[in-house]
């Protein structure tokens, strides 16, 4: 009985590793083929007609701030430095316990408003509305702690006047011209293109100044290159061939655009979402196809958002635990989505690949783990197999991260300095061990308080931008 | 069975099935991996080198660049290095772009002689007629840059190109010409059996071409239905003159509210005599976003008439199109008392609280208060600041509640004078 539970195991697993390594070489080569497409595409539009262009549609950015004291002028100026005809900023001060207000209030010289606020979606109380003296476009919305980002981001929206809305976090950069790129697939089709997201890379080790990156290097910790290569497989792979198919399912909390009309009209974010930007984008594709609309979420390649990324092990295995509940959290609510003709490839294609190779690959995980060990133990390990399926899984994955690296390198190349490529190629081979089992307890642990209802918000250890100097 | 059978027949098993996949995977992968490799530290050797030997080339060429230019430097001479003749190449084009932004058409015409007597307009044309693919495309693009009436006919024929890419390239060197024959040549196929290009590029072209002469559109305008009729709406609301006021007049009564949106645009653009009258029946369009359009074109005009529009605007049921209508009025500094007095005869709550939103963004509350000290404005100001007041939070508060969703939130002393 043992036995064969073993040997159903051990085949069982072999196929859905072989499906799951598949699917990615299929996502690389269909991103890789899209984004030589955007690339060239791109040379034809004149960015600089837009960047003065009345017609560009007014955009609103929201910053929401939770104790950002160390990072909020640069990144607010950061913000109002970008290209884009007209866009107004709102930084929505979340409860923060420092002087994440006080700092805003002295540099802005902010002032109380009666600015109009309507409480659309529920947040938690305003207690005030400020603007700029020195800064017309920009609006701080102070409110009572909401426990979480979403909150903050449904206070920035009930305060929006513009049409689209660009959901930024606080202690990211744009660059500069990011706004004008992520308008462009919008630009070519209003109708259809409904929310455009941008990729997220990793602020780390670069060099920052005056709220604007200066110059781009690889960090020197290997746990956070290890997220660099992460973020360029997630951005680069992932999300560029999801949306080839107009299947893309999260578009990044960090940078994202959408019609305020429709966010409206899906209730905003979910206040008790964890994972709110995949909660917000699945609600919107329910939403579109419950409507029978046709439309389309784009995922723009090139404009940059770069962020700080954890720089500790703490930090980092909270923040992907909760990645994970944050999984879970959506697709469970959305499982009546599965399968079903009316949600399309939607519901038929991307969703049941978040479900079984995203949400249940740790599970997967462990069962592969508890079988070698159980075999072992039994002495019916055969050591053959197990080399064999090893050196398979260490080689695949290899690739395909060095698939994302070729990836930046043909297309956007932001590393420019040849160490920076080399350390990121040899960290391909190094992030299977011990990253990997690493990365599989946090997301089991993501379960385990998903289980038990622990939805805390626990904060990420936070550097701070560092003008004119590399970060670590 | 012991154990250990069990696993020799387990592995039996494995290798006879599925281990023989896994062992040519990890033979595909390692290849793979390999074969990357190579590929991104080959290519990153390669164009480092390339690099270093183009920038020697180019500081080389840029210090004979008067002699390659007047012919002292026989172009013979460049053009047998293939990469000499490509910097050359681009150094032309990039200066005929410079010569044209800076409207130096003598010095325009003098580089593309250059171009036209060393050989390289020629080898153009040859690869843009005779090659295929990439080759093609690359040669289409480069012909737009040359500006060359000459490139038109051979960009022209490519628009009949089935690959998609090939017409995009087209397209674009079309509209790198500048040229009104070229912008011809695209109307024409837009007009007639259609061209398949992406929208934005066809717009973009089209409106570097037709930026001189602007009448080209006109034949074409009425034309085309559905999206090529919506696109030439909007290069039209770019460009449009007040001698198009025709055509607007026309296309602001289109079925299309696309149509519509870009007549409204155009209005505010040419701003031809009859601009205010018909932006005065736009703002009252269907569509919402005809509307918006509309409103912001009136914000445009600095004509009285305009303020008892933009006051209708602000009662909208629109949202967008009330924030829009009441920046404008914001921005009308000097009639700011007489505005808000009229805002407030509308009854409207909600447009009299944008107003104030408005106001108080543009810093035109302290404007008010100071109105209150000059006697020919007080009276005006003085009614205004009152209503206003009575008017404030408590009316806005109820109106929200009588809304089907919205509800206004007391702010908190903090954030509220």
């Amino acid at each position: 009985m043992l036995l064969k539970f073993i040997l159903f195991s051990n085949y069982s697993l072999f196929f859905y590793y072989l499906a799951s390594n598949l699917i990615y070489l299929a996502l690389l080569i269909i991103a890789l083929m899209a984004s030589l497409r955007h690339r060239r595409r791109l040379a034809s539009i004149r960015l600089d007609r837009l960047r003065h262009s009345p017609l560009a549609p007014p955009i609103t950015l929201l910053a929401p701030a939770h104790d950002e004291e160390k990072s909020i002028i640069e990144s607010a100026r950061g913000l109002l430095a970008l290209d884009y005809p007209e866009l107004e900023l709102i930084v929505i001060n979340d409860g923060s316990t420092d002087r994440t207000l006080d700092v805003l209030a002295e540099y802005f010289q902010l002032r109380p408003a009666d600015l109009l606020y309507i409480p659309e979606i529920p947040s938690a109380p305003v207690r005030g509305v400020y603007i700029s003296q020195n800064e017309p476009r920009l609006v701080v919305v102070d409110k009572e702690p909401g426990g979480n980002k979403a909150d903050a981001v449904n206070a920035g929206l009930n305060a929006a006047s513009k049409p689209y809305v660009c959901i930024v976090d606080a202690d990211s950069i744009l660059e500069r011209d990011s706004l004008l790129r992520i308008m462009v697939p919008i630009l070519a089709d209003p109708k259809r293109v409904v929310a455009a997201g941008g990729i997220v890379r990793v602020l780390n080790g670069s060099r920052v100044a005056d709220g604007q990156l200066t110059e781009v290097h690889l960090p020197k910790s290997w746990l956070e290159v290890l997220q660099v290569i992460e973020y360029l497989r997630a951005f680069l792979i992932g999300r560029e061939a999801w949306a080839a198919g107009n299947m893309l399912n999260i578009i990044s909390g960090a940078f994202g655009i959408f019609r305020l009309d429709l966010v409206k009209a899906v209730g905003g974010y979910r206040a008790t979402a964890i994972g709110e930007d995949f909660d917000l984008v699945t609600r919107l594709h329910r939403y579109l196809l419950d409507q029978e609309m046709d439309y389309k979420i784009s995922f723009v390649p090139d404009p940059v958002c770069w962020t700080e990324v954890p720089a500790d092990l703490r930090s980092l295995a909270r923040q992907r635990a909760r990645w994970h509940k944050g999984l879970l959290d959506v697709l469970w609510p959305n499982r009546d989505m599965l399968f079903r003709p009316a949600y399309g490839r939607f519901g038929s294609i991307s969703l049941p690949y978040m479900w079984f190779f995203e949400l249940l690959a740790p599970v997967v995980e462990l069962v592969g783990y508890t079988t070698i060990i159980l075999a072992a133990v039994l002495g019916v390990l055969s050591r053959e197999y197990f080399l064999q399926f090893l050196i398979y899984g260490y080689a695949f994955g290899t690739m395909i991260s060095i698939g994302a690296v070729l990836q930046e390198e043909i297309t956007y190349k932001r590393y420019n300095d040849w160490r920076d490529v080399v350390r990121l190629v040899l960290y391909c081979f190094f992030e299977h061990f011990p990253y990997r089992q690493m990365y599989l307890v946090w997301r089991l642990q993501g379960f385990w308080q998903y289980f038990r209802r622990d939805f805390v918000w626990r904060p990420m250890k936070r550097i701070g931008f560092q003008s004119g100097a590399a970060k670590k | 069975m012991d154990y250990v059978s069990n696993g020799a027949l387990m592995a039996a098993v494995w290798l006879s099935a599925p281990g023989r996949l896994v062992l040519d995977a990890i033979i595909a992968s390692t290849a793979g991996i390999g074969l990357l490799l190579s590929f991104i530290l080959g290519r990153r050797a390669m164009r480092r080198q390339y690099f270093h030997r183009r920038d020697e080339r180019v500081f080389a060429l840029r210090q004979n660049w008067e002699a390659i230019l007047s012919g002292a430097v026989p172009a013979a001479n460049w053009r047998k290095e293939p990469l000499d003749s490509e910097i050359v190449e681009e150094m032309l084009l990039d200066d005929i772009e410079a010569a044209h932004m800076a409207r130096h058409s003598g010095e325009a015409a003098r580089l593309l002689n250059v171009l036209r007597s060393s050989g390289l307009l020629a080898t153009r044309l040859h690869e843009a007629t005779a090659y295929e693919g990439w080759r093609r495309r690359r040669a289409l693009v480069a012909l737009g840059r040359t500006r060359a009436p000459e490139a038109v006919p051979v960009l022209a024929r490519a628009l009949e190109d089935p690959e998609l890419e090939t017409r995009v390239a087209a397209v674009r060197g079309l509209g790198g010409t500048g040229l009104p024959e070229a912008a011809i040549e695209m109307l024409d196929r837009v007009a007639g059996r259609g061209l398949s290009t992406p929208g934005l590029t066809l717009q973009n072209s089209l409106l570097n071409c037709c930026q001189g002469r602007p009448e080209i559109l006109r034949p074409y305008l009425h034309q085309p239905e559905g999206r090529p009729r919506e696109m030439l709406a909007r290069v039209l609301g770019e460009l449009a003159t007040p001698a198009m006021e025709e055509d607007i007049l026309l296309l602001a009564a289109d079925p299309l509210p696309e149509v519509r949106a870009s007549a409204a645009r155009a209005l505010g653009v040419a701003r031809p005599a009859s601009a205010v009258e018909l932006l005065s029946e736009l703002v009252k369009d269907r569509e919402w976003f005809v509307r918006l359009r509309a409103v912001v074109a009136v914000g445009t005009i600095e004509d009285a008439r305009v303020i008892p529009i933009l006051i209708e605007a602000l009662c909208d049921e629109n949202r967008y199109v009330r924030l829009r209508a009441a920046g404008a009025l914001a921005q009308m500094g000097p009639r700011l008392e007489q505005i808000v007095s009229k805002v407030i005869e509308t009854h409207d709550r909600f447009a009299l609280h944008a107003i104030i939103s408005e106001i108080e963004r543009a810093g035109g509350v302290a404007r008010l208060f100071s109105a209150i000290s000059d006697p020919s404005r007080r009276e005006d100001a003085t009614a205004a600041l009152m209503q206003a007041l009575r008017a404030g939070q408590e009316q806005v508060r109820s109106a929200a509640r009588a809304e089907r969703k919205p509800a206004v939130v007391p702010k908190s002393a903090k954030g509220n004078s």
